[in-house]
């Protein structure tokens, strides 16, 4: 079964551009240049059996939109469904994006990309379904590196590495979400609790804990992404 | 010269020289009777002058005394030229109008006691009568010259004090940074002027069409009424009032300031009583320190016009200056786009899969050469602005030189030359990490286009003393001595890396090291070049640490690590 993707995107160039890439890659692709459109498409398309319900399988949001603000959709979306959604945007709009992150959008990704991204975006996204609902991921391995989230054992080349519950729930974290940014403030929420939401330097801090205990140089890391402004990101398991 | 509007002119007929002289003799005749500050208008030794009348009675009293002591002895000649003598004395001290007076009497009496027939009005010969005449006009005219003296000698001094008195306000005035603070020093002025403390209103700018008490600065706390005939003032830019020649019958004197012909920056209004006559030269000397304050305010005025207008044509040469550099940045890659797209169209179908391949990658390098120079142009722009806001945290700056090394190798780096290195244990640093990794992938990716490969470019941070030390170093030709500054500039291009071979080494810095040091001043801190001494540049951003908060040892993650 193909699956839906619904692109939100005013600027007609780039909506065709994007539609006949996602089209030659096989995916069913329906757009929308405005909120207004976009709510009619979601209303009139029916329900789909592999997306739990939600008329798509994945939502691309552009977020300068003529008629309103994208966190309308994430917001209506949200309330039914976890349908995977990524934000598209161009750099100026920082605070928004992270808002969107924040209100449950699953990625972002800033004008203008390669199509190659976009697509290993989207695969990320997909990959990520339901994640909420039963956590799909337990075991997490890239390069030497190998996480089981379930028995808590952090392997690097077949030794043991030592972390702290703190650097250990981080790390769990970012594996959950693994090819996706979670921004400072889930990071610090999820990890710390609601009252450190402001603390950033506290992430600062253990995540170069971690990347001293997880790569072999700091300040080139491979692993561990950082997205200024937003957040972190674990790069995408292999396989 | 130019006929002075207000005073109208009279249809005397006297010669001018007669006019005046019946203006000083009118004016002697009135003084010390109505100018509202009594002026020091004697001419006697000041240890003489205590009492006037006691000394006028007792010349008069020792004249008499001789006259008519020795009225036997002497002839009616010596007893006249006595008189005259004792009348010129006598109108040192006394009023002009008492002298004269007293003049008249004193000859009626000489007629009486001492022309023959005596003790009769009569007089018998006309040598005596001419006598007599002669003594009176010979009296009159020393005390008319005595009293005109007096005059001359009161403008003299009075002249003396207002020319003081404006060198004060003028000195006041100039020492002002704002003119309008110094609106208390004319009030003082025009107070000791005039003896009524008087209200004010300054403006700033151009007359406002209404009204408008918000455009002003007002003194002495202006009634609505007052304020009203203030405003009138200003707009008319005529002093009117008692003494003006203008609505005479006002219980105030109105006088606008200033500041050229027919422009007033503001108006005083001083309480007088219309009864009183305020004197010319006291009307034109308020209206001159009313003036010198208008002028100030004129001036103040013009140099804001003057300031402005050379920041904007000066922002006007810089925008222009940055569009013309800007526009010519873009022209590069939209060329090299186009020509390649525009290849891939028509050509398409003729091309060998390889030359298509090699058409495609160069448009989406030369796209991303354009989206970056986008970013770096608006954070210029932004950076710019007055107020800009930075989106300030605490940032490792292993993070800030990983994100930065991450782009430039994902975009700029084929042959893998960047090294990074970070300084183990290095503190937080205080900065907005979006326009920071920004500047560190501009000074890489210089780096990178200036020096060829496979010399390597290396990023470093380290602590300096009290400083975080990011440096980004090249092994290139390094730059010509005359462009080290000159690079930083966004105009700025050339060919300042001749050595290279490197094609890039073409399209000028442009925007790139601008905005870089932008960025570096915006948060403080200061990007140098730096010559290598083995050869190549050193571009160094030196930020001072700043102490980071504490990570509380108790935190509930910490406690969960150790229960």
């Amino acid at each position: 079964m193909t699956l839906r993707v619904l692109l939100v995107e005013d600027d007609r160039e780039l909506c065709r551009t994007l539609k006949d890439a996602m089209t030659a890659e096989g995916y069913e692709v329906f757009t929308a240049a405005s909120l207004s459109e976009a709510f009619a498409l979601l209303t009139g398309l029916g329900a789909r059996p592999t997306s739990g319900g939600a008329p798509v399988d994945l939502v691309l949001l552009d977020l300068g939109l003529p008629d309103g603000d994208g966190e309308q959709l994430l917001a209506a979306l949200r309330q039914k469904h976890t349908v995977p959604l990524i934000v598209i945007s161009a750099r100026e709009s920082d605070g928004q994006k992270v808002r969107l992150l924040d209100a449950g959008a699953d990625d972002y990704l800033v004008k203008p990309f390669s199509i190659r991204e976009l697509l290993a975006r989207m695969r990320v996204g997909l990959r990520h379904r339901g994640t909420s609902v039963s956590p799909a991921v337990t075991r997490y391995a890239v390069g030497a590196l190998s996480v089981d989230l379930g028995t808590h054992e952090v392997t690097l080349a077949g030794a043991d590495v030592h972390l702290t519950p703190t650097e250990f729930n981080l790390l769990a974290r970012l594996v959950r979400s693994a090819g996706q940014v979670v921004t400072h403030r889930q990071l610090l929420m999820d990890v710390w609790g609601a009252e450190f939401t402001e603390h950033t330097h506290y992430l600062r801090l253990y995540m170069a804990q971690l990347r001293g205990k997880l790569e072999d140089n700091p300040a080139d890391p491979r692993l561990l992404m950082n997205e200024p402004g937003v957040g972190y990101r674990i790069v995408e398991p292999q396989g | 010269m130019i006929p002075r509007p207000g005073i109208a002119a009279s249809a005397d007929f006297r010669p001018a020289h007669l006019r005046r002289a019946w203006r000083v003799v009118k004016e002697a005749a009135l003084s010390g009777t109505v100018a509202p500050v009594k002026d020091d208008d004697a001419i006697t030794p000041r240890r003489m002058g205590k009492w006037p009348w006691a000394w006028a009675c007792a010349v008069w009293t020792v004249a008499w005394l001789l006259m008519l002591g020795l009225d036997r002895h002497i002839g009616l000649a010596q007893a006249a030229i006595t008189l005259v003598l004792a009348s010129a004395l006598a109108a040192i001290w006394l009023p002009t109008l008492a002298s004269l007076g007293t003049t008249l009497l004193a000859v009626m009496a000489f007629d009486w006691f001492l022309v023959p027939p005596k003790h009769a009005f009569a007089v018998d010969l006309t040598e005596d009568m001419l006598l007599l005449a002669e003594i009176l006009i010979l009296s009159w005219v020393v005390t008319g010259l005595l009293a005109r003296g007096r005059v001359l000698a009161a403008r003299a001094r009075r002249s003396a004090r207002h020319a003081d008195q404006l060198r004060h306000l003028g000195d006041a005035l100039r020492d002002a940074e704002d003119p309008l603070q110094r609106g208390e020093a004319l009030r003082q002025a025009l107070q000791d002027l005039l003896g009524a403390p008087p209200r004010l209103v300054l403006l700033r700018n151009e007359t406002p069409t209404p009204q408008d008490d918000q455009a002003s600065t007002t003194l002495g706390d202006p009634s609505a009424d007052d304020l009203v005939g203030l405003w009138h003032c200003v707009r008319l830019c005529r002093q009117f009032g008692p003494g003006t020649g203008h609505e005479q019958e006002l219980p105030a004197l109105y006088l606008p300031l200033r500041g050229s012909e027919d422009e007033a920056f503001g108006a005083a209004m001083i309480a007088v009583n219309p009864a009183e006559r305020i004197a010319d030269d006291v009307l034109v000397q308020a209206q001159a320190l009313c003036d010198q304050m208008g002028q100030l305010l004129h001036r103040a005025r013009t140099q804001r016009q003057a300031d402005s207008a050379q920041a904007r044509a000066q922002g006007q040469a810089v925008r222009n200056a940055l569009l013309a550099a800007i526009s010519h940045d873009y022209r590069t890659p939209l060329a090299a786009i186009m020509g390649a797209a525009s290849s891939l169209r028509d050509q398409g179908a003729k091309l060998a899969p390889e030359q298509r391949e090699r058409l495609a990658q160069s448009i989406v390098a030369e796209t991303r050469q354009l989206s970056r120079l986008t970013d770096n142009t608006l954070q210029l722009v932004r950076l710019d602005a007055p107020g800009v806001q930075l989106h300030l945290d605490w940032e490792s700056p292993d993070e800030l030189v990983g994100v930065a090394v991450e782009r430039a190798r994902k975009h700029h780096d084929p042959e893998r030359r960047i090294k990074v290195w970070a300084e183990p244990g290095l503190p937080l640093v205080r900065c907005d990490a979006v326009l920071f990794s920004q500047m560190l992938e501009n000074l890489i990716d210089n780096a990178l286009k200036y020096s060829d490969p496979p010399a390597p470019v290396e990023l470093d941070v380290r602590r300096h003393g009290q400083h975080i030390v990011f440096a980004v170093r090249d092994n290139g030709p390094g730059i010509e001595p005359q462009w080290r500054e000159k690079i930083f500039e966004v105009f700025q291009r050339g060919d300042w890396r001749s050595g290279s071979s490197n094609s890039a080494a073409q399209r000028g810095a442009g925007v790139g090291l601008a905005v870089c040091r932008s960025i570096a001043l915006a948060h403080g801190g200061e990007l140098k070049l730096r010559q290598r001494s083995q050869g190549g540049s050193s571009f160094e951003c030196w930020l001072r640490e700043q102490e980071a908060p504490r990570v509380d040892e108790h935190d509930p993650a910490t406690n969960r690590a150790r229960p």
